[in-house]
């Protein structure tokens, strides 16, 4: 059988084409394609080669639109043994190509071209054409035989022009020849022979018959001799004698063949007509054709030789023939019918030429599943032959049939160069599907075939020595069907993948990726310290509301703009290295290893670093890919390039994205990633990357480490944190804020010290001092799982939600110089540092209670009156708290007593493992403000106690005197109500808030000039918040610590003369006692301390120290002279008012004097003073016990 | 006998294929099932060919191959019922109730909520359907 048959086939006479001498395959390749344009030579061209010897037999050459018909058979093919049956069979002609520059000896191209012909004996024509001759073998060509043409060398289309020539030449000399042949075969008679005819038969035959038979023979070659010579009425002529003879003498098979050969000749008459009589006709004589070749078949000689492959090859000649003519339905039983015969086909080569037919005809019909399905028969039979071409054969016809099962390469995909494009567009509405992806998964769910196909590739590329093709079906195989193939299966493709590999060089591209799976897994944006914010250059704070401003992410209030618009930007920036997440599986069942693994990106502007990753079996590895953008503009990754299995591939994010689709619809086998565990895809959205021109970065640490900062609770300390721009570009702007919780614990932030750093060259650096004072403690903060919470939603915000933040926003210069002045509109943008405050607060001091005591020692009554709390400050020598003589002590002036002296008691633990000292201070300065403006330079008076060492595991007791804070008058204004006539009754729920008011405001006033200041060590020092706890302490007697009672009492002696005094120098050293047995005179001094003149009756009470009266009863101990009792006084408001009496000791001892009032009339203030709201009941106002020391008369 | 019946959803991705033959030879009624699809495919292209049956779900003889014949059916829904048997004189109204029969099951099979459309179809149902109208497809052809 052979190849590409049709009913025209009769018609076309075999030329074969030879090289001659060595001509570089390239060359010959071109010579053989410029041979091959003159397939057909027109009759009316060769007329001027032509010359008639004799009567031409072909009567009726149709000279102005007949054609001869070359069919060349290039490096020629040996003689055929059914040459005399079909004479088109015969090669008629030999072209001898030969290059000249590599075969310079035209004398042995003239021998070996000789040589070459003679196994051609059926020969007619025999032509040596050179090319490229160079001068010496153009004249040296000239002599030599007629065969040898030399073509001079020139352009392309002279050369065609020039070959063209001689082919024509050619074809009038082939018709010449045919011309003597048919003359003499119509004279002599040729004897001729199929390999079909029995040895036997000629003896056997009736003579008659035989000669006969020899004639219709005879008849039959003539005819195809003038099918050749484009004659088919002549050809028709000798065809229809040769019918009568082969009936007559029942030689079915010549009879078939003379048929054959007059269809041939009516389609050549015919030639162009379409005409569904001629059609018939065809069919019906190429049925009978067909039905005659199966009877010649005789069992005797079936061992040996069949007429089977004539029988196949005329089904196939007019199924091509029908095929062309749209009979799909006779086209497709013809060809079913062919596929039948072949079983019975004695030559395995005969068979694979059958089947290739088949595969073309239905692939030309539009059946490619047919058509692949006998390719793949063919390719069965290719294998058969186990050599290295016909392996190659093998692969390259089941390339063929890999799109109709749906598993070509890549590289195959025609349109390969613009998929790029494709898969860009695709990225760019990710979740769209192309029709064509979706077609190829659902097409995969033929798997049982498609693993068939693909391994039937892999061996043929095994077998056929190309690694990259083996390469290519064992990565298709293992990534596609994976699930189907056993661990051992699996493995198995690993080791081929790695052969291949082995006999590829390095860095070999394969379009098809192989394993792992590669999978976008996130675009992490950038850390904190690096955030960008877009810039908003019309506003002074640029940055404002690029970021966002809350935990929510929707926020009802950003109304219009689209939530994904603003998500899919993402912005890189020239040099400086990103990061992209991506996740690989290897769902297969060994030990993968990557060798190198980066995003590949084809827009030229980023520098991809490679990484090499191992898998586990069955696991899958999310990765980090990293890069840096070159130069400006936009970066699209579709995927990522990958170095495994010794081959470089490219694995496309669509390609895995499309996959996952398919596995989430039940399409595909199985989801890779999620047969390894790894969870459910997440949709990622891929931003549109553009990179923008450098920014300045700011780098920033804490001088000292950047650990957490231990504060104990109250601490204040400076922290230094240093800015640096590890840019290349300056720092023009920069602002601080804070942010977080505790923000109150950020006491400074140097604006200023940043602001005039400004502009931060790159590499310099700023040291900014920042005070922190720490929070309280609490024993278990809820805000730090809050805040984690919150931190792994935000993705941005602080590790520990307790520590405030310091918000650095700055930026570059506005416009870059680079820049044309054009793109004003586009300002570089911003960049956000954020700079957590690693606070940690440990647990200091502890609070245990704090209670208000009073001490009361009564005074002594000397000369002079005890002088009042509120003026003690000014520097008299018997002040309690002056600074002269505070040296660590309290002192308390005998003369004057503690009476209503109030001391807070601050208990305190320690329970931490270091030492601290307490210093409680205490401000005065509000008081003397208030009493009358004395001096400026009391305003910073701070009366300190002396500090109090508090040892670890320890506890300890805090005194701090409170009598400082005695208001010098009581006046209405302390109670409000007051102020308002008669408002005890009506309003008194109004003015006894605004009192309560008024109350809680001083307070507050008073306790926030008490100051606890701690210290430990040498750098921690801090202060106890302690304002409640002293507020509840003294909640409730505040009124007793701030207000004066309304009337103070005090006594003293009064010395008469100043002789007196002068004469008992002695005295002084015990001022204030009084001899007994003398009559001492003595004064009270009640001062009002009101801003109301109150009348009152004033009383004196003297008592010893049994606390017996001394004044009444009949034990009566001192005498007296003047009034002591119900003595009416009136004192002005603000003043004093004396009352002199004398006292008369008639036993040295103690004695202790009282005075009291009742005040008559009272006011609202006194009665409020007094705490009682009955307008009847009397007030009665004592004042503190003076003690008086009576000396006996020694 | 029936040799191999398949179901082949519109996008031409097999969703069920059972053979019913002793030997190992699913591969090859694969490749059949498989190369049907091209017939199918032109009867639809070209409906002007396939005569008068242009609304007729069955489309009758797909191809003849060696040992088998090949029947086609076409749902509303493009969904191709494919029928290989052995058989080699069928009669069509045999084949037509066949394929009725096969139809009434299938559209069973998808009507089940948990099935997921474009999915192969495992129901265990709808196997034992098909193995009964298959094994009284070779009775009522042999009676």
């Amino acid at each position: 059988m052979e190849p590409d048959v049709s009913i025209e086939t009769s018609c076309m006479i075999r030329i074969a084409i030879l090289p001659v001498g060595p001509v570089p395959p390239r060359i010959l390749c071109d010579y053989y394609s410029m041979f091959l344009r003159h397939h057909t030579i027109s009759l009316s061209a060769i007329s001027s080669f032509y010359t008639e010897h004799q009567k031409s037999p072909f009567a009726n050459q149709p000279w102005d639109n007949g054609s001869l018909r070359f069919k060349f058979i290039l490096g020629g093919s040996p003689p055929s043994p059914w040459e005399d049956f079909q004479s088109n069979r015969k090669i008629l002609s030999v072209i001898g190509v030969c290059h000249c520059p590599s075969s310079p000896d035209l004398n042995s191209i003239v021998d070996q071209f000789s040589v070459a012909c003679k196994s051609y004996a059926s020969a007619l024509v025999t032509r040596c054409f050179a090319f490229c001759p160079c001068d010496s073998q153009l004249e040296d060509g000239g002599k030599k035989g007629e065969n040898l043409r030399l073509f001079p060398p020139a352009d392309r289309q002279t050369l065609e022009i020039h070959l063209q020539t001689m082919m024509q030449e050619i074809a009038a000399s082939l018709l010449m020849e045919f011309e003597k042949w048919v003359l003499r075969a119509e004279s002599a008679g040729t004897i001729l022979k199929t390999p079909l005819d029995s040895q036997a038969s000629l003896s056997s035959e009736e003579v008659i018959k035989a000669k006969k038979r020899r004639l219709a023979r005879a008849q039959k070659t003539m005819g195809d001799y003038c099918l050749m010579a484009g004659s088919p009425i002549d050809a028709n002529a000798h065809y229809s004698t040769a019918l009568e003879l082969a009936r007559l003498t029942a030689d079915f098979f010549w009879y078939a063949g003379a048929l054959e050969g007059s269809i041939c000749a009516l389609l050549i008459d015919q030639m162009g007509q379409k005409d569904a009589v001629f059609e018939d006709e065809v069919r019906y004589r190429y049925i009978s054709v067909i039905s005659h070749y199966k009877k010649s078949f005789t069992p005797d000689n079936a061992q040996r030789v069949s007429p089977l492959s004539f029988e196949l090859e005329a089904t196939l000649k007019l199924a091509r023939f029908l095929c062309r003519r749209g009979f799909t339905k006779d086209v497709v039983e013809l060809l079913t019918s062919a596929a039948d015969g072949a079983k019975s086909l004695i030559d395995a080569s005969d068979r694979l030429i059958l089947y290739v037919e088949i595969a073309r005809l239905f692939g030309s019909l539009g059946y490619q599943r047919k058509a692949a399905f006998f390719s793949r028969q063919v390719v069965q039979l290719y294998m058969q032959q186990e050599n290295r071409f016909a392996a190659m054969s093998a692969m390259q016809v089941l390339a063929m049939t890999t799109k109709a099962y749906r598993v070509q390469s890549r590289a195959s995909f025609s349109n390969y160069p613009h998929s790029s494009k494709e898969i860009e567009s695709s990225h760019a509405d990710s979740g769209k599907m192309h029709h064509q992806s979706v077609v190829s998964l659902f097409e995969s769910q033929w798997s049982t075939l498609q693993m068939v196909v693909l391994r039937e590739i892999l061996l043929a590329a095994v077998r056929a020595g190309d690694p990259l093709a083996a390469w290519s079906a064992a990565a298709r195989l293992l990534r596609s069907y994976y699930p189907l193939i056993t661990p051992a299966g699996q493995n198995g493709l690993a080791s081929a993948l790695t052969k291949s590999a082995q006999r590829l060089p390095s860095g070999t591209r394969c379009a098809d990726p192989a394993l792992p799976f590669v999978r976008l897994y996130s675009f992490p944006p950038y850390p904190c310290q690096m955030d960008i914010v877009k810039r908003n250059p019309a506003r002074e704070d640029w940055w404002a509301g690029s970021a966002p401003s809350g935990p929510f992410i929707y926020t009802p209030f950003s109304k219009g703009e689209p939530n994904d618009s603003s998500k899919q930007e993402l912005i890189w920036i020239v040099g400086e290295p990103v990061q992209v997440l991506v996740e690989l599986a290897n769902p297969c069942g060994f030990d993968l290893r990557v060798d190198s693994i980066y995003l590949s990106v084809h827009s030229g502007n980023f520098d991809a670093f490679p990484v090499s990753v191992d898998l586990l079996p069955n696991s899958s590895k999310v990765i980090t890919l990293s890069g840096i953008p070159t130069s400006v503009g936009s970066v699209t990754i579709p995927g990522c390039t990958v170095h495994c299995f010794g081959v470089i591939s490219e694995h496309l994010f669509g390609d895995v994205d499309n996959l996952l689709l398919g596995a989430a619809q039940g399409l595909v086998l199985s989801d890779p990633f999620r047969c390894c565990g790894s969870p459910r895809p997440r949709n990622v959205l891929v931003p549109n990357i553009s990179v923008v021109p450098p920014i300045p970065l700011l780098v920033s640490h804490v001088v000292g480490g950047d650990g957490s900062i231990v504060l104990y609770e109250g601490e204040i300390r400076d922290v230094w944190i240093s800015l640096a721009n590890a840019g290349i570009v300056p720092v023009e702007q920069a602002h601080i804020s804070l942010s977080g919780k505790n923000q109150d614990s950020v006491v400074s932030i140097p604006y200023e010290t940043l602001k005039s750093a400004l502009p931060l060259k790159p590499g310099a650096e700023v040291i900014l001092p920042v005070t922190l004072k720490a929070w309280q403690h609490g024993p278990v903060d809820p805000d730090i799982t809050g805040g984690k919470l919150a931190s792994g939603s935000m993705g941005r915000q602080l590790k520990d939600g307790s520590s405030p933040t310091l918000l650095i926003h700055y930026a570059g210069p506005l416009t870059d110089s680079g820049d044309p002045p054009t793109k004003e509109s586009v300002f570089p943008p911003g960049r956000r540092l954020v700079v957590p405050l690693h606070i940690c607060v440990l647990q200091g001091l502890s609070f245990v209670k704090a209670c208000l005591l009073s001490m009361e020692i009564p005074a002594h009554v000397g000369l002079n009156l005890p002088e009042p709390v509120h003026v003690e400050t000014n520097g008299s020598k018997e002040a309690v708290g002056s600074k002269s003589k505070m040296d660590g002590l309290l002192k308390i002036d005998p003369f004057r007593g503690s009476w209503g002296l109030r001391f807070l008691e601050l208990e305190l633990s320690n329970p931490t493992d270091v030492v601290f000292e307490i210093s409680v201070s205490v401000q005065l300065d509000s008081c003397e403000d208030k009493l009358d403006n004395l001096s400026a330079v009391q305003d910073a008076t701070e009366y300190c106690c002396p500090k109090t060492r508090i040892d670890r595991d320890h506890s300890a007791r805090v005194l701090i005197p409170l009598e400082h804070f005695k208001l010098p008058i009581l006046d209405g204004s302390f109670f409000m109500k007051d102020f308002q006539p008669d408002g005890v009754g009506r309003n008194s729920s109004f003015s006894e808030k605004n009192a309560k008011a008024e109350l809680n405001a001083s307070i507050k006033n008073l306790i926030s000039r008490i100051k606890v200041r701690w210290q430990s060590g040498r750098n921690s020092s801090g202060e106890l918040n302690m304002k409640d706890a002293i507020q509840a302490a003294l909640q409730t007697s505040v009124v007793d610590v701030l207000l004066p009672d309304p009337l103070t009492f005090s006594f003293r002696l009064v010395r008469n003369s100043v002789p007196q005094e002068s004469d008992m120098p002695d005295d002084s050293g015990h001022e204030g006692s009084v001899m007994a047995y003398d009559m001492t005179p003595m004064e009270v001094i009640v001062r009002n301390n009101t801003k109301e003149i109150i009348r009152m009756s004033l009383s004196i009470a003297c008592r010893d120290v049994a606390g017996e009266n001394c004044f009444e009863g009949t034990k009566a101990t001192v005498l007296w002279a003047g009034v002591l009792n119900g003595i009416a006084m009136e004192v002005p408001p603000l003043q004093e008012s004396k009352h002199s009496f004398s006292l008369h000791f008639l036993v040295p001892g103690e004695y202790t004097l009282v005075a009291a009032a009742v005040i008559e009339e009272a006011n609202d203030v006194l009665r409020t003073r007094a705490k009682t709201d009955s307008v009847d009941e009397p007030i009665f106002c004592r004042g503190p016990p003076f003690h008086i020391r009576v000396i006996g008369t020694a | 006998m029936i040799a191999c019946v398949a179901v082949i959803g519109h996008q031409n991705n097999p969703l069920y294929i059972q053979s019913f033959t002793e030997a190992d030879d699913a591969l090859k009624l694969h490749h059949i099932v498989h190369c049907s699809l091209d017939v199918v495919e032109e009867r639809v292209n070209n409906p002007k060919k396939s005569g008068p049956t242009l609304n007729e779900t069955f489309l009758g003889l797909l191809y003849p191959t060696e040992n088998y014949k090949v029947y086609g059916y076409l749902t509303n829904t493009k969904v191709k019922f494919i029928l290989v048997t052995t058989d080699l004189d069928v009669r069509d109204a045999d084949v037509r109730n066949f394929f009725r029969r096969f139809h009434a099951a299938y559209v069973d099979a998808v009507s089940n909520p948990f099935h997921v459309p474009g999915k192969k179809i495992t129901s265990k149902t709808f196997a034992e359907r098909v193995s009964n109208i298959v094994k009284s497809f070779g009775l009522s052809s042999a009676g």
